[in-house]
């Protein structure tokens, strides 16, 4: 009986220094197969090195357009004159005038005016999220308009954001019917607005009836067209003024400016109808 | 009885990285990164050619300029170039994208920068949304990583919704339709842009 333990207790033993012996064996084969995994690695991207250029890199086909694609663009010759007739305006009386502008009116009132003329276009917005059925985003909305309209004196300061941090959420109708899955249509170019295209054109009457600037509006009280449009004009340049660097800076890392603007305008559409 | 289990753990395999560690690395270095840009935009101090250059040696590590002139070429015309081509084409695109990130950077005016943490959103994709917190709104700016062999790095720039690398390669393809490659090389040969 005894033996027969013993037996067992020495097997055990041997059995025992056999693992431990085994143990570092194992952790040094383990660790030099790691090693030279990293150094083989380091060594084929030196090799690979030259030839990294020739290399493309394949599984980046699912994220962008494919280049082959054509744009349906029938508007293109009339888009492209127009697109330089706008950044024409834009280059020598838009921009020369709201630098004047700039210099003479400083930016906290600028800002204050820009505050005053979002907050009058509440409407369009509450409309279009309504909508949209963004129930939430429409409710913020409105509490910006009271408390914007109230406490920030009529809009022309935005306590809403600066205190609450209630952020704008800018929908018009062109972004409704997007978000009901109408197609933007081919491109076009507006004189004066920029870029748009057919959906997003049609849009702009509904919401045009929602601005509360107009001839037979309570805010605006505006005679004829003329005052109108004055008053449209004002609010544009107020906003350019705040954005004259961008435009410039923007435009350089264009190629051909028509083509260009197209894709911006049609990348900053699609977000725009996803939030 | 403790030095068997000692050994097995010894024994057990070295850990691989884990997904999350990478995760978490990326939002720290990005972080880092992007705090001492904004660091130099603020002080500026130094004239704006130290500052750039500073710039730029920040960033070269994080950006992978290029795979985003790769990308921005598309594959079809890589196919179509010859070696001297593509090392043309890569060294005067990716001096236009850095001296294009730099011309942005002009635009900065103190805004506060929030960085949220990164989001693995494939096995080999990453993304850093920040935000750019300006006066009267908040703008997006979203960083798309890949895992390239130098570890983790840009390849596009997705900015207030427009993507640099989208908007690049439809203007190439749009040129190329009517010109051939060797007209692209030289027009951004002479202009120093396209």
């Amino acid at each position: 009986m005894n033996k027969d333990i013993h037996q067992k207790l020495d097997y055990f033993k041997v059995l025992r220094k056999t693992f431990f012996f085994l143990c570092p064996v194992i952790l040094f084969v383990f660790i030099s197969f790691r090693v030279s995994l990293v150094l083989a690695q380091t060594e084929l991207s030196e090799i690979t090195h030259d030839t990294e250029d020739e290399d493309f890199g394949d599984d980046f086909d699912d994220e962008y357009s494919n280049t082959d694609e054509e744009i349906f663009d029938p508007l293109c010759s009339y888009n492209r004159i127009m697109t330089g007739f706008n950044d024409g305006f834009v280059t020598y009386v838009l921009l020369p005038v709201a630098e004047g502008y700039s210099w003479v009116v400083p930016e906290r009132i600028r800002r204050g005016t820009s505050s005053f003329f979002k907050n009058l276009f509440f409407p369009v917005r509450f409309a279009n999220n309504v909508l949209q059925i963004k129930f939430k985003n429409a409710g913020e909305e409105t509490i910006r308009f009271t408390v914007n309209s109230t406490i920030g004196i009529l809009g022309f300061w935005d306590p809403a954001y600066k205190w609450f941090d209630l952020q704008a959420h800018e929908e018009d109708f062109g972004q409704t019917l997007g978000y009901y899955g109408v197609g933007s249509g081919f491109h076009i170019v507006l004189p004066f607005y920029g870029p748009s295209n057919l959906r997003d054109c049609v849009g702009l009457l509904p919401d045009h009836f929602l601005q509360p600037v107009g001839p037979d509006k309570p805010i605006g009280q505006l005679d004829n067209d003329i005052q109108e449009l004055a008053v449209e004009s004002f609010v544009i340049l107020n906003r350019n003024s705040l954005r004259l660097r961008e435009y410039k800076s923007f435009k350089k890392d264009a190629v051909d400016l028509y083509p260009f603007f197209r894709e911006v305008y049609e990348q900053r559409r699609v977000k725009q109808i996803k939030e | 009885m403790r030095k068997l289990i000692i050994s097995i753990l010894l024994i057990m395999p070295l850990c691989l990285v884990i997904a999350e560690e990478d995760v978490n690395s990326v939002t720290s270095i990005s972080k880092a990164r992007i705090d001492n840009v904004v660091k130099l935009l603020r002080e500026n101090k130094a004239d704006k050619q130290t500052r750039n250059k500073k710039v730029i040696e920040m960033v070269e590590k994080a950006f992978d300029f290029n795979q985003m002139a790769k990308l921005s070429l598309g594959k079809k015309y890589w196919k179509q170039m010859n070696k001297d081509q593509r090392k043309e084409f890569i060294t005067l695109f990716v001096k236009r994208l850095k001296e294009s990130y730099l011309e942005k950077l002009d635009l900065y005016s103190n805004e506060d920068i929030i960085v949220q943490p990164a989001k693995q959103v494939k096995k080999n994709r990453m993304e850093i949304l920040t935000y750019l917190v300006g006066e009267d709104n908040k703008r997006e700016m979203n960083y798309k990583f890949y895992r390239s062999k130098k570890g983790w790095q840009v390849y596009d720039v997705v900015i207030f919704g427009v993507s640099v690398v989208q908007t690049n390669r439809s203007q190439i393809a749009g040129f190329l339709k009517e010109r051939s490659i060797e007209d692209l090389l030289e027009r951004m040969r002479t202009l120093g842009e396209l």
